[in-house]
């Protein structure tokens, strides 16, 4: 199926242990040391990590249009999207909570989801290797910070009980949105970077 | 010469580039040579600074959950929140998945690894032994790390007091200090940990 490129650990036979590190010959099929099973590369990758974005992509329409928090008030009741929350931080002048909120909900998620595909893509295409490879440690270092759009819906609800007088509660888009970030951080571990230098020496050389 | 499989070779995770691994001194670091990715950060004795502050931030995260984490007062009314009402206000709120997830990612993930780094790294410092379970048990340590989200959490705590900080007075309590104080542990202990030696040590010990 696919190529290793030369002088890589995987043309030579010997696989990286991603549990303890230790490089050993793929044909023991575990890790003599830690018992995880060897792998070449990550089975299955490329479609893994697109299905997953795919799932992520179709789950970040209702987290963005579904109220995430809903407060009831003696004022009355009123819904919050994601983005409704940094217009009224913005309107009242909180800025940097607004910025905060706006990076790690709405800017993060869809970089990341760009990011996902675009590494897809490199890997087939084998193209800027390292500038490629730098993306997928971003992708995969930043990805968990927009949790906390989900962290502050459980801590308000949590502390807001004050029976009469204001209560809150989670709305739909709370659960739709911390899925996306799951799915799009399980999709940055299937993903293997080591996809793109296999299709850059592809690339490189004519076909044998 | 094929090389074979052992532990002189280091290949990279990023880029599968293999090469023998360089005899380092006390803080010199390995970067792949292909892809620059640092794979290794040798210190000697790494294991006793990362068991001593595993132990603080356990301590730290036992007062986290023991104690009020804020305090909120509106009029005459006052409530105050423990830790584990933000899993369990979400579940009384009809979203037990929601809850279920930040129970993970603040409870469960950070108990493993608190938990799990005790029981591998204590025996290992004391004595040089492994206490049974110890491999598997170390490989989901390691797994689990990206699920601890105890830092993404104090950031949604710091939102969700500007949020509230118009409405109400908030108060923080002495759990939130002990969680301040276990997120600096924590990830001192993290940093800390040379997995090689980490490793090394554990197939070496005796049982
Ligand atoms: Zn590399």
């Amino acid at each position: 199926m696919s190529a290793f490129y030369p002088d890589s650990a995987a043309a030579n036979g010997l696989a990286l242990c991603h549990a303890c590190g230790r490089v050993e010959r793929v044909t023991l099929a575990r890790c003599p040391r830690c018992d995880a099973r060897l792998h070449l590369r990550n089975p299955a990758s490329l479609q893994r990590t697109l299905a997953l974005t795919f799932s992520a992509i179709l789950l970040y329409f209702p987290a963005n249009m579904l109220p995430i928090l809903k407060v009831e008030s003696i004022s009355g009741a009123q819904a919050n999207t994601i983005v409704g929350g940094v217009i009224q931080f913005w309107q009242s002048a909180d800025y940097p909570v607004a910025i905060i909120i706006f990076t790690a909900s709405v800017m993060i998620p869809i970089l990341k989801i760009i990011a996902l595909l675009w590494l897809c893509l490199a890997a087939r295409l084998g193209r800027h290797p390292l500038a490629m490879t730098r993306l997928y440690r971003i992708t995969e270092l930043v990805g968990r910070w927009s949790m906390v759009d989900v962290f502050v819906v459980a801590i308000l609800v949590a502390v807001v009980q004050l029976g009469s007088v204001i209560s809150i509660h989670p709305g739909p888009a709370a659960l739709s949105f911390a899925s996306v970030v799951i799915l799009t951080m399980l999709a940055a571990i299937s993903f293997d970077p080591r996809l793109i230098w296999d299709a850059a020496a592809q690339g490189e050389a004519p076909h044998a | 010469m094929r090389p074979s499989g052992s532990s002189k070779h280091l290949a990279c995770p990023d880029c599968d580039a293999l090469f023998e691994a360089p005899v380092l001194k006390e803080g010199e670091q390995v970067l792949c040579p292909q892809c620059h990715a640092l794979l290794f950060h040798y210190r000697r004795n790494s294991l006793h600074r990362a068991s001593a502050l595993t132990i603080a931030a356990g301590f730290l995260f036992l007062v986290a959950n023991f104690f009020p984490f804020m305090t909120l007062r509106a009029g005459y009314r006052e409530n105050q929140m423990v830790l584990s009402q933000s899993v369990s206000g979400l579940e009384a709120q009809g979203s037990p998945y929601l809850g279920a997830a930040v129970a993970i990612f603040t409870l469960v993930a950070p108990t493993l690894i608190i938990g799990g780094l005790i029981y591998l790294l204590l025996p290992l410092v004391a004595s040089s032994r492994r206490l049974p379970g110890s491999i598997p048990l170390c490989r989901w340590v390691y797994r689990m790390r990206r699920w601890n989200m105890v830092e993404v959490f104090l950031l949604g705590a710091l939102v969700s007091l500007l949020k509230l900080g118009k409405l109400a007075t908030l108060t923080l309590g002495i759990s939130f200090w002990a969680f301040v104080g276990l997120i600096i542990c924590l990830t001192a202990a993290l940093a800390s940990i040379d997995y090689r030696e980490l490793w090394a040590r554990l197939e070496n010990a005796q049982r």
